[in-house]
């Protein structure tokens, strides 16, 4: 009896041990973007000296970041929950091409202000409600909708302003990428509260919670009573009217609508999510972990621009520096494999 | 199982021999066409020598001289471009419309069709053929191809056909129209390489020949890219007192050429001009310094004649930008082949220097932004040569 009891401790204890073993190098893993980010910093400051530094960079690092991030937010929840949203460039670019048109503009005689930022963000909220929807009604894998939709998008962009891209005229959007608040862009307050608003979704409401269950095993929120296909069309939902936002700011800073602002966004975002630490199986990671990947992202396409290196030296150094992210990470997603 | 395992086997073994067959095919057809282009450079050298003295510059289409049984066939232009997000590809279809209501003043029949490839190559071949497909012999067609690989497979999907093929921009360094066959009728360009240079010299006299710039170059490896920055160049070296302070590409796109002029800005405030290799890039490197509150004090150039950069020349804000006149491109390019369609024009007399030459471009300054973007320009497609720069 005494001899069971103590083999039982036995395995109590070495449970124990591995699991702080694996949370010990679960943590560090945990750190490991944020090295490579202030590992990065360092690097550029020790190059570039004092303007690397400058207020002025901080602003235009700031600037670059904000989109990158609202659409990465959106994207990573669907990659929590296991999915991948392909619309990105499509959606960005339509919604941006909506809100040009609907504001005072050069090509037509539409002036609805504000509200036609917000019919435009709205056009992005249904795109990603219809795009969940499919997915979990018809049963489609989503990076076929949603690859369907960004050239749906695209064409419903194009279309919109007819190939001639509207300057924006409506005198408080032009002048709303010069404002700034306590020396910080409003553009870049508008992708810092749409972050807050992420972050509380995550940490403080049950979807959020619901969001991490439906990644890990879809079967155990299910079997608890939880409508996982309503989580996932929120999910998608959620990212649309990121998207929505981040085109509708896209345009706002290029001070004209086109499609060619949500051009070349999609694989630098999943780039930056993955970076970031969030697992593509899902179930793991969050917006925390996307905001650092966006980080490095913008602050490697700064540096490198500050320091003149030529285009196609920066692509290769952007790849090996995703590489060297990526596989710092990967011990992580190697344990969700064999699990 | 085991029989499974052996009718898979059969069945690749079969799909082997299909592919190596399909090969030996494909590899006799491409040294008959080779010999083929062979023979068609040998017969196009002589007839040029014997014409060389027709005044071909003001050759003039005369509509009485057009057969009516050709009036009364329908003629298919296609005009095949790479995506019409491009403001530029709008001007071009609106110049072909004005061309084809030159077509309905003489009483030709006609179907215009727009050929979209999204920018892939496969997609651009396709619809070629496609539309060869439905269209045979009386097909003429304007193609902006993708890359300058596509073009000799678009040339001899034509020439297959019987039908006739314009294209602007790209073509192979050693392939030209005159060499290759009798349905590649002309090849066009707008001179890039003057574009860039003019548009540099522009941007330097604003700046009092004095002075940092930031060069915003197109897509690497592009053709019209290239042109552009060997134009800027050249201007430079005329220029000692203007230094290069930050050189890059942003891809043709406004949202990278904002974030790249944003990023050079904060290393270098005090730049003097930025040369754009396309406007394009010019609104996104007029929208940093907007944000900066520069407009106005950095000088800012690019080419292409974009409606909101010509808005911008006339405001003061933008130096210069080059126009391609794209009305013109595509309108003329088919007011030749449709002169070489009805018969007006022998394409074996016509010289090598009416077949692939460069078309006139406008140099758009604060002086002259308003008389251009008020006047729809009111082409005589009778003088199919007015668009060829001397």
């Amino acid at each position: 009896m005494a001899k069971v009891k103590q083999t039982q401790m036995t395995i109590t204890e070495e449970f124990a041990a591995k699991v702080k073993l694996e949370y010990k190098r679960e943590k560090l893993m945990k750190w490991a973007p944020v090295l490579v980010l202030v590992g990065m910093i360092v690097i550029f400051a020790i190059q570039l000296g004092a303007a690397f530094i400058s207020p002025l960079n901080i602003v235009s690092i700031l600037n670059q970041w904000s989109i990158p991030l609202i659409v990465a937010l959106g994207l990573t929840f669907v990659i929590m929950i296991g999915s991948i949203d392909l619309s990105i460039d499509g959606s960005v670019g339509m919604t941006g091409s909506i809100a040009a048109v609907l504001v005072l503009n050069s090509q037509n005689s539409n002036n609805l202000g504000v509200w036609g930022l917000v019919i435009a963000i709205l056009c992005g909220v249904f795109v990603g409600f219809i795009i969940g929807l499919i997915h979990v009604k018809l049963k489609i894998p989503s990076f076929m909708v949603s690859f369907a939709f960004m050239n749906i998008c695209a064409g419903i962009g194009l279309l919109s302003y007819g190939g001639r891209p509207p300057t924006i005229q409506d005198e408080w959007l032009v002048a709303l990428p010069r404002a700034s608040f306590i020396g910080i862009p409003v553009l870049v307050w508008i992708a810092i509260f749409i972050m807050f608003i992420c972050l509380y979704i995550q940490e403080c409401t049950p979807f959020g919670r619901h969001i991490y269950a439906v990644g890990t095993d879809e079967t155990i929120p299910r079997s608890v009573g939880i409508n996982v296909d309503r989580v996932k069309v929120m999910v998608f939902t959620l990212a649309g009217f990121c998207f929505g936002v981040a085109g509708v700011v896209g345009a706002i800073r290029l001070g004209q609508g086109q499609i060619a602002i949500g051009t070349n966004l999609m694989f630098p975002a999943q780039a930056a999510v993955v970076i970031g630490g969030t697992s593509l199986s899902g179930g793991k990671g969050g917006v925390v972990n996307t905001i650092v990947g966006t980080l490095i992202m913008t602050v490697l396409f700064n540096g490198l621009t500050m320091m003149n290196v030529s285009g196609n030296v920066k692509n290769g150094i952007q790849g090996v520096i995703i590489l060297v992210a990526v596989a710092l990470t990967v011990k992580r997603g190697a344990a969700i494999i064999s699990k | 199982m085991r029989i499974k395992k052996f009718v898979a086997a059969a069945l690749a073994v079969t799909m082997g021999l299909l592919v190596l067959v399909g090969c030996t095919e494909t590899m006799a057809d491409v040294e008959q066409e080779a010999q083929e282009t062979q023979e068609t450079q040998e017969d196009a050298d002589e007839v040029v020598v014997a014409d060389v003295d027709y005044d071909w510059a003001n050759f003039t289409i005369d509509p009485s001289l057009i057969p009516q049984e050709k009036l009364d066939t329908t003629v298919y232009l296609a005009v095949s471009v790479r995506g019409l997000e491009n403001p530029y590809y709008i001007t071009i279809v609106d110049g072909v419309e004005m061309f084809t209501a030159f077509l309905d003043s003489i009483g030709q029949q006609y179907e215009l069709q727009l050929l979209d490839s999204g920018g892939s190559n496969d997609v651009e071949i396709n619809n070629m053929r496609q539309f060869l497909a439905r269209a045979g012999e009386n097909a003429i067609i304007y193609a902006d191809a993708n890359e300058s690989a596509t073009v000799p497979a678009l040339a001899s999907a034509v020439e297959g056909a019987g039908a006739l093929l314009a294209t602007v921009w790209n073509r192979p360094e050693d392939v030209g129209p005159d060499a290759f066959n009798d349905n590649w009728v002309i090849h066009t360009t707008a001179d890039n390489q003057t574009a860039g240079r003019e548009t540099a010299i522009a941007l330097f006299e604003s700046m009092g020949g004095e002075g940092q710039v930031f060069v915003v170059e197109g897509m690497l490896g592009n053709t019209a890219a290239i042109d552009r920055l060997v134009g800027f160049e050249e201007a430079l070296e005329q220029f000692p007192g203007i230094e290069v302070a930050a050189q890059g590409t942003a891809n043709w796109d406004t949202s990278e050429a904002l974030r790249l002029v944003e990023t050079w800005l904060t290393a270098t405030p005090d730049v003097g001009g930025i040369w754009c290799a396309n406007d394009s890039m010019a609104t996104g490197a007029l929208q940093a310094l907007t944000a900066r509150g520069l407009e106005g004090t950095v000088g800012v150039t690019g080419i292409d004649a974009n409606e909101d950069i010509v808005e911008a020349v006339k405001n003061g804000l933008v130096v210069a930008t080059y126009s391609s006149n794209a009305y013109a491109q595509g309108s003329f390019s088919f007011a030749v082949l449709y002169a070489v369609w009805a018969g007006l024009i022998e394409i074996d007399e016509l010289p090598s220097e009416f077949r692939d030459f460069f078309t006139v471009g406008i140099l758009v300054l604060e002086g002259n932004a308003e008389e251009y973007m008020g006047t729809a320009p009111d082409f005589d497609f009778t003088r199919i040569f007015d668009f060829k720069a001397d």
